[in-house]
C-alpha cells in the first residue's frame, strides 16, 4: 500500500507538479497554486471596491454590489463555473480557454466573499476613526486610504488568509471544465492505473492537506500576533463591536 | 467666529437642538455645560458638520457651515475647524508624529519635511517631544488627548472645539490635559468646550453656556453663572455638582 503509493509517486511527480508542460498545458500543482494565487491577487483589490459600493449611499452601487454578493453567496460555486462555461461562449461569440472561465469565476466569487470581510473589518474599526479623518478635512476615500482601509485590512489579514485556504479548495472544481489542475492531474493517472484508486486520490488529499493547513496555521499565528499588538495599541479607541451604521456623514 | 441663529435639530421625533441662538467671538473662550443628553455634544458636533441640522444656519469665520455646497468645500471647511474629541481618535496605525503630520501633507498639500518639523515643533508644545515616535497604544490617555489636540492644531485652525476632551480620562491626567488647553486660551485661540470641568471653566472661560432639552438656558461669564446661576435648573445642576 505505501509501496504503491511511493511508487506512484516516482512515476508521476512531473504530472502531479506542471501537467504535461511543455508538451501540454501547464497543469497539475503549478497550475492549482498560480489559480489561487491570481484568483486571490484579483478578487482581493475587487473585493474593498465592493465593500466600498456596499457601503454607499448611492442606490446604483449600493444595489449592483449587494444583487452580486447574495447571488455569490446563495449559489454553489459549481453553478457558478457552469454558467460562466456555457453561457460566456455565447454572449460574446468566441470560445474562451477553461483556464480563464476558472479564474474569473473564481476572481467573482472570492471577491463577493472577500468583500464582506472587507467590510466587516471597515465596520469594526466603529465611527471615531471616521469622524477624526473628516473632522480633519480628509474627503471620504481620502479618509479610507489612509487612515480606515490601513487598519481594517491588517485587521483582516488571518481572515483574507483562510479566504485564500477556501480558494486553493475550490480550484479542485475546474475539474468539470477539464482545467487541467492537480485534482485533473491525479484523475488522468487514475485513469491510466485503474486499479488503484484509493492510493491516488490518497496523495491528492495529502497534497492539499499539507498545503491548507501550512496556510490555516500560518493564519492561526498572524491573529495571535494582531491580537497581542492590537492589545497594546488600541487603548484610545475602544474595541468597537460590529455595528451596522453608515460610517460617514456625508454632505 | 461661530454664529447659531435659530438651529434646529432631530433625530426623528426627538428634538436634539432646539432654536439654538448665540455667538462665539474671536479670542472667546467658551464652555458649554449641562447634564447629560442635553445637547451639547451635538452642538459642538454641528458646528463641524458631524452632525447636520434641519433648520437655521451656522457661520464659521463667516462662511455657512450648512449651506449647500461641494463636498470639497465642505473638507477645506472642515480642515479649519479645529476638533478634539472625547475618546482621542488617535489613528493606531500611525505614530504620535504621524498622526500629526498626515493631514497637512494628505488634505492641505504641505511638503513632508515641513509637516514632519512642524509636528514636532507642535508635539513639543504639549510637551511630548520625546513621544514623536510612539504609538498611540504606548501612550497614556492624557498624552494621546495631547497628541490629539496637537493633531488638530496642525492645520492651522483659527478655532478649536473640544468635546468633552477629558471625560475618558484617569483623574490624574485631566490636569495635564487642562494645561495645554489653558495655554492656548492665553494665545488667543478662539475656544468652544464642552466639559464638566468647573474649575476650568471658572479659570479659563470668558463664558459659560448651559444646556438642557437642546435649548442654552443660561449665558453668562463664570463668575455669574457659578456665583448666581439665573435659571432654576441651572441652579439645580449646580448644586448637583457640589455633592
Amino acid at each position: 500500500m505505501l509501496w504503491d503509493i511511493l511508487s506512484i509517486i516516482q512515476d508521476n511527480w512531473l504530472l502531479l507538479l506542471i501537467g504535461q508542460y511543455p508538451n501540454g498545458p501547464l497543469g497539475g500543482f503549478a497550475a492549482t497554486l498560480i489559480l489561487s494565487v491570481l484568483s486571490i491577487a484579483l478578487a482581493f483589490p475587487l473585493s474593498v471596491l465592493l465593500a466600498l459600493a456596499r457601503m454607499s449611499r448611492s442606490p446604483f452601487l449600493l444595489w449592483p454590489s449587494t444583487a452580486l454578493v447574495y447571488i455569490a453567496r446563495g449559489v454553489p460555486l459549481l453553478m457558478l463555473i457552469l454558467w460562466v462555461y456555457f453561457m460566456v461562449p455565447v454572449l460574446i461569440g468566441a470560445n474562451i480557454p477553461g483556464f480563464v472561465t476558472m479564474l474569473v469565476t473564481l476572481v467573482i466569487y472570492e471577491a463577493a466573499f472577500l468583500s464582506e470581510v472587507v467590510r466587516a473589518g471597515i465596520m469594526a474599526l466603529g465611527r471615531g476613526q471616521m469622524d477624526a479623518a473628516r473632522a480633519l478635512g480628509h474627503s471620504y476615500l481620502g479618509a479610507m486610504w489612509y487612515i480606515i482601509l490601513p487598519q481594517a485590512l491588517y485587521n483582516m489579514m488571518p481572515s483574507i488568509l483562510s479566504q485564500f485556504v477556501s480558494t486553493i479548495k475550490e480550484t479542485t472544481l475546474g475539474y468539470v471544465i477539464n482545467v487541467p489542475e492537480l485534482t485533473f492531474a491525479a484523475n488522468q493517472i487514475n485513469n491510466q492505473l485503474l486499479t488503484k484508486p484509493f492510493q491516488v486520490f490518497f496523495i491528492l488529499a495529502l497534497v492539499y492537506y499539507l498545503v491548507c493547513w501550512t496556510l490555516s496555521h500560518a493564519a492561526t499565528v498572524l491573529e495571535r500576533r494582531i491580537a497581542r499588538k492590537r492589545a497594546g495599541t488600541t487603548s484610545g479607541t475602544l474595541p468597537v463591536e460590529l455595528q451596522p451604521q453608515t460610517l460617514t456623514v456625508e454632505p | 467666529m461661530i454664529r447659531f441663529s435659530n438651529v434646529n435639530k432631530n433625530y426623528g421625533s426627538f428634538q436634539a437642538l432646539v432654536d439654538i441662538n448665540a455667538d462665539v467671538a474671536r479670542s472667546e473662550v467658551v464652555v458649554v455645560c449641562g447634564p447629560s443628553g442635553s445637547g451639547k455634544s451635538t452642538l459642538i458636533r454641528t458646528i463641524n458638520r458631524l452632525e447636520e441640522i434641519q433648520s437655521g444656519s451656522i457661520l464659521f469665520d463667516g462662511q455657512d457651515v450648512h449651506a449647500k455646497m461641494r463636498s470639497k468645500e465642505l473638507n477645506h471647511l472642515r480642515s479649519r475647524i479645529g476638533f478634539v474629541f472625547q475618546s482621542f481618535n488617535l489613528f493606531p496605525h500611525l505614530s504620535a508624529l504621524e498622526n500629526v503630520a498626515l493631514s497637512p501633507v494628505t488634505v492641505n498639500g504641505v511638503k513632508r519635511e515641513v509637516a514632519r518639523e512642524k509636528a514636532l515643533q507642535l508635539l513639543d508644545r504639549v510637551g511630548l517631544a520625546a513621544k514623536a515616535g510612539s504609538y498611540p497604544g504606548q501612550l497614556s490617555g492624557g498624552q494621546q488627548q495631547r497628541v490629539a489636540i496637537a493633531r488638530a492644531l496642525a492645520m492651522e485652525p483659527p478655532a478649536m472645539l473640544f468635546d468633552e476632551p477629558t471625560s475618558a480620562l484617569d483623574p490624574e491626567m485631566v490636569g495635564e490635559v487642562l494645561a495645554v488647553m489653558k495655554a492656548l486660551a492665553a494665545d488667543g485661540m478662539t475656544m468652544m468646550c464642552v466639559t464638566h470641568e468647573m474649575g476650568f471653566a471658572r479659570e479659563v472661560a470668558d463664558r459659560v453656556w448651559f444646556m438642557d432639552g437642546g435649548r442654552i438656558l443660561e449665558e453668562a461669564d463664570p463668575e455669574s453663572f457659578f456665583s448666581r446661576p439665573q435659571h432654576p435648573r441651572a441652579q439645580r445642576f449646580l448644586s448637583d455638582l457640589r455633592h
